[in-house]
């Protein structure tokens, strides 16, 4: 016996379908020959095979289908009286001969569909008599099967509203009552099985019983399918006793799948106008059984059907299906203590799909179903479950779909507590999504008070959180989340002038509490945002005082000067000196020449005792003279200090040729071509000499190190800006110096121990055919440049 | 024998969920329809008597549940069918998307002994939603898979209207009716034929 258990059931498989085939054959030639005694013989050894104890329930439905298709010609053979000339009624009484009991109900029941469809009795009788007469069999598996046969033959003669089968005594009460019937004793067998065989085989027993299940839900499929059936026939008896039933068999199994039948089987109209009945069953429940899964389909079958058509809206208000759903789902979750978290969680995710579909409109539904969760939250000491979390974060995250509007979930006043309860990685997750919703639909964030709660929001992301390890920060999701924020920042704005400065104020605020790793990029943000700002005001006013009118440029500047000075805690000085140098060029465009003038000076005190490197050096000096360069507020004492300090930083550059390029483009500080008052030219001709003698020097050191004469490459840049101040007209730069350094280049370039450079080569090329160029246009310049003998 | 066997033409409907199998069934049969979505549970059938060649033939439609979870049992019911009815919704992609693996399923639970020839017929439903705006599967698309699949006849269908029904359903009674029933009852069953018999 104990060979293997799947090779065995194949084998008895095999053996039962033989039978009923073996059976069969006599059968049919019974048929054939009209003979209804032998057919009924052999029908009758047929079905017994069907008595087997032995198959799991699939195996049973094969072996059930065979005998089915054969009942089938029986059946046929039945309603034609003329083959075997006995009337229907005395061959109701005739089968019930047979001598085994399975065989015989079967029998029973194909006659008895032939009898209803005689009408030479009531449907009703019949039926009842014969749902009556299944209760012989007290087998699950059998009795199951045996009353699904009798569901099936009678599917299409119950006395439904306009049915051939309905009449003055017969209502469609009395088919409601004969599948209800049939049911309840289905679902009595059914979870009897439970309780059968010793506790070892339980989990088989589930197995099996989770293959039956079908038979016991087709019931009401069949239910809702009848016509008459209307609201309120279901809502007064088809509802209740099938909730009767599904709440007394206190069988967790049986409860969650009858519970989910119903809301698939029955249309949702129905279930909107019945939710107290359907979800005051719920905390009848067994405390096993997964109410969670039952109401969330609930929930998201209402939802479909809410979003199927506004026509359908109204319903919902009428029955207030939100607030029902709500009560229902706290009163589930308190009733199953240990219903963990996720379980909890994943309910209110429905919920709140639910309203955001339903009621896209009250947003304090949305609120009271996140408080609702903040609540529940709360009793949790920590939030550990990967699976909560995620539901959390769903739970945040429908909101902002829904609405594509940051801005709107901002004024939910629990969003933020719920928030709170995530970890720390998942709470800058969470903080990621609602910067990506924000970006991605442009949402203005335009008020102080909304900039303040995101910014609550997002402080996992703004600050470091209390027992965040900061060791297992990942350097690459860092950047990313400060380039977020930076990012964000210029989402937060306001047309009016002060509403922004506010707001301003407010991210300077929180971002200054970023610490050392965060300040670098949200500084730089922060500084151009209020820039922005300067230049909206730019034209407005120059410099009014009284405190009447806060949002002036001077106000904004000292701001500035207080953000960028909190770098220095960093300490980023090229960063800053940057920053200084554009608040610089702004305070220029305001007309402020004091607060130019400072914010040079806070860059020049950067460059002398923060910037030692001297890459950055060089970086920082070529800042440093292209935005003096473009100064025009300065007065000529501040502009003479300033110049006279860009050139000294310049010629103490570190290496020769750096000091050299420095000083050369020191030049254009003293020569701005649109401004009248700015055209030294003896000045510009001391700078370039000044070049020129660092060049020599530069080779010379060049010679002595390497034996060889170094490149000419600072000889050719610096004719370059000869030939550019000849063009504009600096009467210093002589055509005859221009002559002498191109000879000297050129001699340079062709002694022995030149090192070859091709890049010089093509400049020095490119500003001759320059020259040829500008004398062959003739005219002023023509004139001009003829002068220049090649 | 044979021929009284052909008296009776077993169908069945396949394809997703909320396609329109049972509203399908229902007009075919009872002309009625209903906008209620009301789930299938299990497999069951409806008859219907149709006249063909001067001949009366019942029609066995097998309506089956779309969602998995509510066809516990199995598909024994495949076994012995005459054709095969695959829908889809027009206005769904999934569900067209779908219809090869229910072709594929269905060969493989009900294996027909000649599976390139056995008789499908497919059924666009619910072209009538939105006055077909809304449809994304066009009727080229399905006729091309239908042709790729050893032309599978094609209907477009409206359960709702009643569009279609009765010619698509009188093309499956007719594809029905050309497939071979397999001969399995031809002869007395031998015992060498059930090897489990004599172990
Ligand atoms: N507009 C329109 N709606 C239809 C049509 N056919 C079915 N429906 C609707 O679609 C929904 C689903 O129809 P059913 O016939 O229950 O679908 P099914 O394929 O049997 O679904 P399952 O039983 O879950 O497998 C119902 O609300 C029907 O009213 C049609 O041709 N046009
Ligand atoms: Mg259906």
């Amino acid at each position: 016996m104990m060979l293997n258990g799947a090779e065995d059931e194949e084998k008895w498989l095999a053996e039962g379908i033989a039978g009923i085939q073996h059976n069969a054959f006599y059968m049919h030639q019974a048929l054939d020959s009209n003979n209804l005694r032998e057919a009924l013989k052999y029908s009758a050894l047929m079905l017994s095979e069907l008595r087997t104890s032995k198959l799991s329930p699939h195996k049973y439905y094969e072996l059930y289908m065979r005998a089915f298709d054969e009942l089938r010609k029986l059946e046929m053979f039945f309603k034609d009286e003329s083959k075997h000339g006995v009337s229907v009624v005395d061959l109701y009484e005739l089968v019930q001969h047979a001598g085994n009991i399975l065989p015989r109900l079967y029998l029973l029941c194909t006659v008895g569909s032939v009898y209803i469809k005689s009408k030479e009795a009531p449907a009703k009788e019949v039926l009842k008599d014969l749902v009556e007469m299944c209760r012989g069999v007290q087998h699950p598996i059998r009795g199951l099967f045996l009353r699904s046969y009798l569901a099936q033959i009678s599917r299409d003669k119950l006395p439904d509203i306009g049915s051939e089968f309905e009449g003055d005594a017969e209502t469609v009460m009395d088919a409601v009552e004969f599948v209800l019937q049939n049911f309840t004793e289905m679902n009595k067998l059914w979870v009897r099985l439970q309780h059968q065989g010793p506790g070892t085989v339980r989990e088989k027993r589930e197995k099996e019983r989770n293959e039956l299940r079908d038979l016991v839900g087709k019931n009401l499929h069949v239910l809702s399918q009848i016509e008459g059936v209307d609201l309120e026939m279901y809502k007064e008896t088809v509802l209740p006793r099938i909730v009767e039933q599904v709440v007394n068999c206190k069988d967790d199994l049986a409860q969650y799948y009858l519970m989910d039948c119903i809301i698939q089987v029955f249309p949702d109209e129905y279930h909107l106008q019945t939710l107290e009945t359907l979800l005051g069953a719920c905390p009848q429940l067994q405390p096993t059984v997964d109410i969670k899964t039952v109401l969330s389909r609930l929930m998201d079958r209402l939802s479909n059907y809410a979003a199927s058509s506004p026509d359908v809206l109204p319903e919902f208000l009428q029955v207030e299906a939100f607030a029902k759903l709500s009560k229902a789902i706290g009163k589930v979750i308190e009733a199953q203590i240990d219903m963990p978290a996720v379980g909890a969680i994943t309910l209110y995710v429905s919920l709140l799909t639910f309203t955001l579909r339903v009621h896209p409109d009250r947003l304090d539904y949305v609120d009271q179903v996140l408080g609702a969760c903040d609540k529940k939250l709360s009793t949790i000491p920590k939030l550990g479950d990967s699976r909560a979390t995620k539901q959390v974060v769903a739970l945040l995250s429908a909101p902002l779909e829904k609405y594509n509007d940051i801005v709107t979930a901002l004024r939910l006043s629990n969003y933020p507590r719920v928030m709170d309860h995530l970890d720390n990685g998942t709470n800058k997750v969470m903080a990621m999504v609602i910067i990506q919703s924000i970006m991605k639909n442009s949402s203005c964030i335009s008020t102080p008070d909304k900039v303040e709660v995101l910014f609550e929001l997002l402080k996992g992301l703004i600050k470091d959180m209390d027992g965040a390890d900061v060791d297992e920060l990942d350097e690459e999701d860092f950047k990313e989340e400060q380039n977020s924020v930076a990012r964000l920042i210029h989402m937060l704005y306001n047309d009016e002038p002060e509403e922004m400065l506010k707001i301003i104020c407010t991210v300077r605020k929180h971002t200054m509490a970023g610490g050392p790793k965060r300040l670098p990029y949200t500084v730089p943000s922060l500084v151009f945002s209020a820039l922005r700002l300067v230049r909206r005001l730019q034209g407005q006013e120059g410099d009014i005082v009284g405190e009447e009118v806060p949002a002036t440029p001077k106000k904004i500047f000292q701001l500035l000067t207080q953000i960028i000075e909190s770098l220095s805690i960093v300490p980023a000085p090229e960063l800053a000196l940057r920053l200084y140098l554009q608040c610089a060029e702004a305070a220029n465009d305001c007309d402020l020449e004091h607060v130019a003038y400072d914010f040079f000076t806070q860059a020049f005190v950067l460059y002398e005792e923060e910037i030692a490197d001297s890459k950055s050096q060089v970086t920082a000096i070529h800042l440093i003279i292209g935005t003096l360069q473009r100064m025009s507020v300065f007065g000529v004492e501040n502009r003479d200090t300033l110049t006279h300090k860009a050139t000294g930083y310049s010629a103490r550059l570190l290496k020769k040729p750096d000091q050299c390029r420095a000083v050369y483009a020191c030049s254009h500080l003293f020569w701005v071509d649109d401004q009248d008052g700015l055209k030294d030219g003896e000045r510009v001709l001391l700078c370039l000499k000044r070049a020129l003698r660092i060049a020599n020097a530069a080779q010379q050191m060049a010679n002595v190190a390497r034996g060889s004469s170094g490149p000419v490459t600072l000889f050719v840049e610096i004719l370059n800006k000869y030939l550019y101040f000849f063009e504009k007209g600096n009467p210093q730069i002589t055509s005859a110096a221009i002559q002498d350094l191109i000879e000297l280049i050129k001699t340079e370039m062709q002694s022995d121990s030149a090192t070859p450079d091709t890049a010089s080569d093509a400049f020095l090329a490119s500003m001759l055919r320059y020259i040829q160029f500008q004398k062959q246009k003739g005219g002023v310049m023509g004139e001009k440049f003829e002068s220049i003998k090649l | 024998m044979a021929s009284r066997r052909r008296m009776l033409l077993k169908v069945i409907i396949l394809g997703d969920s909320g396609v329109g199998k049972t509203s399908l069934m229902n007009q075919y049969v009872n002309r009625k329809f209903s906008n209620q979505y009301k789930a299938t549970i299990g497999a069951d059938f409806l008859t219907k008597e149709v006249q063909f060649e001067d001949r009366l033939f019942t029609l066995q439609i097998w309506d089956t549940a779309g969602q998995e979870r509510f066809q516990s049992l199995g598909v024994a019911f495949y076994r012995g069918a005459d054709c095969c009815v695959l829908v889809y919704d027009v206005n769904v992609m999934k569900s067209f998307d779908n219809l090869n693996n229910w072709r594929e399923e269905f060969l493989i639970q009900a294996a027909p002994s000649d599976p390139e020839n056995f008789p499908f017929v497919v059924l666009g439903n619910k072209v009538d939603v939105d006055g077909g705006n809304s449809r994304v599967v066009s009727e080229k698309k399905a006729k091309a898979w239908c042709a790729s699949k050893g032309n599978i006849p094609y209907f477009e269908t409206s359960a709702k209207e009643g569009f279609n029904v009765d010619a698509a359903f009188e093309c499956i009674a007719k594809n029905a009716l050309k497939n071979e029933p397999e001969e399995e009852m031809g002869a007395k069953p031998a015992a060498m034929d059930f090897p489990y018999l004599s172990s």
